[in-house]
């Protein structure tokens, strides 16, 4: 069982590692995008910096607690886009009937079809996250507790994006409504939780996960709780055991264009 | 000009039958607008205080337009469309046709934003008078008369985003450099009114498209003043002829650059 998984893991990372390499073809474009996506992110400063100007906290969050907020949805928002891309053109893949490439594969369907592509300008993303820690509140410990929570909040992200484009295994017209919910979770984790109230706040970690993407590890690293540590670690599993369920229940229902294509 | 009106009305046709779908993107727009709400809110201390000039109300109202024209403008057609076709080589096909290539994707553009910019209009009037209360100061007389420096503001937006993609002509992709324009709209014009910035920038900030293409026509459309009026109409003619010389430069400087494969 572990051999299989070991295999399977391999099998990943060496696709994402070629994803990788190809898009280095052009090393120009490569770095301009990389660089260019961390300056764009950066610009997002301004913004903040004019709204502290007009008040010294914002939702209970100061300077420095939202720009980790914005790393951490940076970096969670990057990792997932490098390692499971195509997770988020997956209704593509199955309204066209381009999944048969990857059901004839001798390995795992769902992490064949998640590490298929990457995009090169979210390691700017990534990278931007990590940068920003350390400019604004770098400690050893935050930072490792950055590191855990940039992958359940990839995980998180994937698996939600997973979900909804799941969806499309039921209803052909799901696709603009999975990716404008898959992108309402970058929107939300962007501004501090203290802003919204009420029934929003529900929402915003029950229904769009980003309550335990993002705002719970924020929580976390500015005051440590193994609680609440805990809680986001289970729930990130359970999110994902759900999205994996959902996407097999649904390759049950899913039928072949007939379209000519293949995996290389 | 008959050729792009003839463009136009038929992409127009095209887009009426995906109304559907850009519905879809209201999702989006309510939650970004939403967020905002919330945000002012929490910013204004008291209701009836005063943020750089602005009411809670006015600020709102004041991204709720800008937004407004960043949903209701965003297309492909403008930027991932002209960037494939000169590096697919498509160019070479249209530009022998009879009409000149960014033209033709500017009335191809409009014909897009023509069905996009009123649905999102209407959304975002229901969302203010419902969720934020209307504007005081609103008359319809001076919305008739900031309607044509919105729909310059939208043509110059174009016009910039046009010559940055005509810009694969030398680098393989094109969007990094529309990130930055991009995010130099949001953040600066779209997000916040150009008066809650330092004094000193302020002036500068009014020689960039920013002032003609987003703070503009919404600063006129939630507290016209003739002066302003004046002032936003002159500087938007100033860019169209900047931004259109730009454009037919770029793209004669392109052109010359392209050669084919045959194939």
């Amino acid at each position: 069982m572990s051999m299989v998984v070991k295999n399977e893991l391999r099998v990943c990372l060496l696709s994402v590692k070629y994803n990788i390499m190809r898009e280095m073809l052009n090393k120009v474009t490569f770095l301009t995008n990389i660089l260019f996506m961390a300056l764009n992110n950066a610009t997002f400063i301004v913004q903040w910096v004019i709204l502290f100007s007009l008040r010294e906290d914002i939702g209970g969050y100061a300077i420095q607690d939202v720009m980790l907020l914005w790393g951490l949805a940076a970096s969670a928002f990057g990792l997932s886009h490098i390692l499971f891309a195509r997770v988020f053109s997956l209704p593509e893949l199955i309204i066209n009937g381009k999944l048969d490439a990857y059901l004839v594969l001798p390995k795992n369907v769902l992490l064949s079809v998640l590490t298929s592509a990457t995009s090169t300008s979210a390691i700017g993303d990534f990278l931007y996250g990590l940068i920003i820690l350390c400019v604004f509140s770098f400690s050893i410990g935050k930072f490792f507790l950055f590191l855990l929570f940039s992958i359940t909040g990839a995980v998180i992200y994937t698996a939600f994006a997973l979900l909804m484009g799941s969806l499309s295994f039921w209803f052909v017209r799901s696709e603009l409504f999975g990716s404008h919910m898959v992108s309402s979770m970058i929107s939300f984790g962007t501004y501090p939780d203290g802003i919204f109230k009420g029934m929003v706040k529900f929402l915003l970690y029950l229904v769009i996960p980003i309550g335990m993407a993002i705002y719970q590890p924020v929580h976390i690293m500015i005051s440590f709780d193994a609680g609440k540590l805990l809680v986001v670690l289970g729930y990130t599993f359970l999110l994902s055991a759900a999205a994996v369920f959902v996407f097999y229940r649904g390759l049950r229902r899913y039928s072949s264009s007939s379209l000519m294509g293949a995996k290389v | 000009m008959r050729k792009y009106v003839v463009i136009y009305r038929s992409v127009l046709i095209e887009n009426l039958q995906y109304a559907g779908n850009v519905a879809m993107g209201f999702i989006s727009y309510f939650i970004i607008i939403f967020i905002f709400i919330h945000l002012w809110d929490y910013m204004y201390a008291s209701p009836d205080s005063l943020i750089a000039g602005y009411t809670k109300e006015q600020m709102i109202w004041y991204v709720m337009i800008t937004e407004m024209i960043w949903f209701g403008t965003r297309s492909n057609t403008i930027t991932r469309q002209v960037s494939a076709d000169i590096r697919g080589g498509n160019i070479a096909y249209l530009m022998n046709k009879p009409y000149h290539y960014t033209l033709y994707i500017l009335a191809r553009y409009t014909g897009e934003w023509s069905i996009r910019l009123p649905m999102y209009a209407a959304l975002s009037t229901l969302i203010g008078l419902t969720m934020v209360g209307g504007l005081a100061s609103f008359r319809l007389v001076t919305f008739l008369a900031a309607l044509p420096c919105l729909l310059l503001g939208v043509t110059i937006h174009a016009l910039f985003k046009l010559c940055i993609s005509l810009l694969s002509f030398w680098v393989e992709d094109a969007n990094p450099f529309q990130w930055l324009y991009d995010k130099m709209i949001l953040v600066i014009g779209t997000i916040f009114p150009i008066e809650i910035f330092p004094d000193a920038l302020q002036p500068l900030f009014k020689l960039t498209p920013i002032y003609t293409v987003c703070y503009g026509p919404a600063k006129l459309l939630i507290d016209f003043s003739m002066d302003k009026y004046l002032e936003v109409l002159s500087a938007q003619i100033i860019y169209l002829a900047a931004g259109c010389g730009m454009m037919f430069f770029i793209y004669g400087k392109g052109a010359k650059k392209l050669y084919v494969n045959g194939g």
